[in-house]
């Protein structure tokens, strides 16, 4: 009873926002943040209590799983082979793309908001990310995705969230012989994991039985124990797994999308509900200058440094522009470094609350924008080109189609 | 003279009239049929999700390419599909431009409920204000 009454409510919350996003036509994360807000706010109003179960062990159990499974499929959609073919490129873009975000919104944070130092390296932590399916979705609109620079962009997005979870895991904790064998177990295990996993899948995969995804979900809750263990922070080596079992695991659809399934059906509904259950809204209306402030100095940050990288990697003007603002958006391991500063005592619940509606409004601003003004974007790109090709065709309009730009590969 | 028709198609009865209307012109005109299906991220787009939603998505139109390959065969047509991923709208009149069609067909209101439409706003009058083409809109 005590368990299944909290189940129902969670999973009514769940399909409540999932209706949403498709009335809405808006991401199911960001619904159920919004929905977890809304819950906790209704019910501490009503009878000022919390969301049913919230600190429940199974609940958190469930959540963490979500974000476990959530950063591990987000790592295995790296390309690992634009990687080994661009590194220099993806990496000082993508360690660009960290570090001024992370740099100046802790400074912005320490400076002007007055947090204290562990504070303000997690608002820096929370506000560095990249979201690899904005920058994807664009590419994809452009058909930037089978270019080499839409190619490298989008791997570079990847080592801005491995610098992002590698400052979370490291930064927070403290440096013992924990840390060091952390590692050093981490170090062979993700050399050893692209070799041995496709042996094992080829053995005894391809059963009802679903080894592959016991085998996945023992090799995450394994490294996250150790990680733990080491007072760091489980995300760290799922994502590092993802993006080193990229090149096998990745490319069996099949079962990603069993995966997939687990973790949006079960799973990561309980991990962004309450994540959202934890904003205070009256966090945020008493303090409603902090929230712009924070997103301004993100963007301003990743602005500043991503784009003279992407001048210097010769990236087409105006596509390198709008890539470069579309770096600036993040949600989910904004959220998961706001709710591990939580979980930890790093940030109070005002912060985190601050934290996290700049983490959404950073993902959600440029699609409003983009919609309230919509502006058929491929036809404002070519406006140069029809200065300097006037040449018509026989509807009597201008006969350049837009190309996507960049060398193919 | 119209050689090219670009129909818009959802999945919607709006968008089947408009690729049966198509269909009509088409085999008067002998002209080349084209079809667009888009599929629209996640706003915002969400790692992991926005891979999903897109397979869905195409693999929907996929399948409702099928019926329509055997509805064109009929008239001895043999329409081009393709999926683009993006705003409808800007996809529609982006893929008219790229392809130099003569038309675009497409129905008055697609499958999205009122709130979508709310949001997305229409795409029927905003393919009218910018194509570089004619536009018949199918009620």
């Amino acid at each position: 009873m005590e368990t299944w009454f909290p189940a129902a409510v969670w999973l009514a919350l769940a399909l409540t926002a999932t209706l949403i996003s498709i009335w809405f036509r808006i991401a199911t994360a960001l619904s159920e943040i919004v929905v977890g807000t809304a819950a906790q706010l209704f019910l501490g109003i009503l009878v000022g209590g919390a969301l049913v179960g919230l600190d429940e062990p199974w609940v958190k159990f469930l959540a963490g799983t979500g974000a476990l499974m959530l950063t591990f499929l987000a790592g295995a959609e790296l390309n690992p082979d634009i990687f080994k073919m661009k590194w220099k490129e993806t990496t000082v873009i993508g360690l660009a793309s960290f570090l001024s975000p992370f740099l100046g919104c802790a400074a912005i944070a320490y400076y002007v908001l007055g947090w204290d130092p562990r504070a303000s390296w997690l608002a820096g932590v929370a506000l560095s990310t990249t979201s690899v399916a904005v920058v994807y979705a664009v590419m994809l609109e452009f058909r930037l995705n089978t270019t080499t620079y839409g190619k490298t962009i989008l791997a570079a997005c990847f080592i801005t969230d491995l610098g992002t979870v590698l400052a979370l895991g490291l930064i927070f904790s403290p440096f013992t012989i924990r840390t060091v064998v952390f590692l050093a177990v981490s170090v062979v295990v993700f050399i050893a994991l692209p070799y041995v996993t496709p042996g094992f899948f080829r053995r005894y995969g391809g059963r009802p039985s679903e080894t592959e995804a016991k085998f996945l979900l023992l090799l995450l809750f394994s490294m996250g124990a150790l990680a733990a263990w080491a007072g760091s922070e489980p995300v760290l080596p799922a994502y590092i797994i993802g993006m080193v079992l990229a090149g096998s695991v990745g490319k069996d659809h099949v079962l990603i999308r069993r995966l997939r399934t687990v973790t949006f059906g079960l799973l990561t509904p309980f991990y962004f509900i309450r994540a959202g259950s934890y904003v205070s809204v009256p966090a945020l209306i008493g303090a409603p200058v902090t929230f712009p402030v924070l997103l301004l100095g993100k963007m301003v940050a990743k602005f500043a440094a991503v784009y003279p990288a992407t001048l210097v990697f010769k990236s087409p003007g105006k596509e390198g522009m709008y890539t470069t603002l579309l770096m600036s958006t993040g949600l989910t391991f904004g959220s998961i470094s706001a709710l591990f500063g939580l979980s930890n005592n790093i940030i109070d619940r005002t912060q985190y609350s601050l934290l996290v509606a700049a983490v959404i409004a950073s993902a959600v601003v440029p699609t409003i924008i983009a919609n309230a003004y919509y502006l058929p974007r491929h036809l404002l790109m070519k406006a140069p080109e029809e200065k300097a090709n006037p040449t018509l065709n026989r509807h009597g309009k201008n006969s350049a189609t837009p190309t996507p730009h960049g060398d193919r590969p | 003279m119209i050689k090219k028709i670009l129909v818009a198609f959802d999945g919607s009865e709006e968008s089947d009239k408009a690729f049966t209307l198509a269909l009509d012109i088409a085999s008067k005109y002998s002209a080349q049929v084209l079809v667009i299906s888009v599929a629209r991220p996640p706003e915002p787009p969400i790692a992991v999700e926005m891979g999903a939603v897109l397979e869905a998505a195409s693999e929907y139109y996929a399948k409702q390419a099928g019926g329509l390959l055997e509805r064109a065969a009929s008239l001895g047509i043999s329409p081009r599909f393709e999926v683009r991923i993006g705003h409808p709208a800007e996809q529609i009149v982006l893929l008219a431009n790229e392809e130099d069609a003569d038309m675009i067909v497409m129905g008055h209101r697609g499958g999205g409920s009122f709130l979508q439409r709310w949001r997305l706003g229409s795409i029927a009058r905003r393919v009218m204000n910018y194509a570089q083409c004619s536009v018949v809109v199918v009620r």
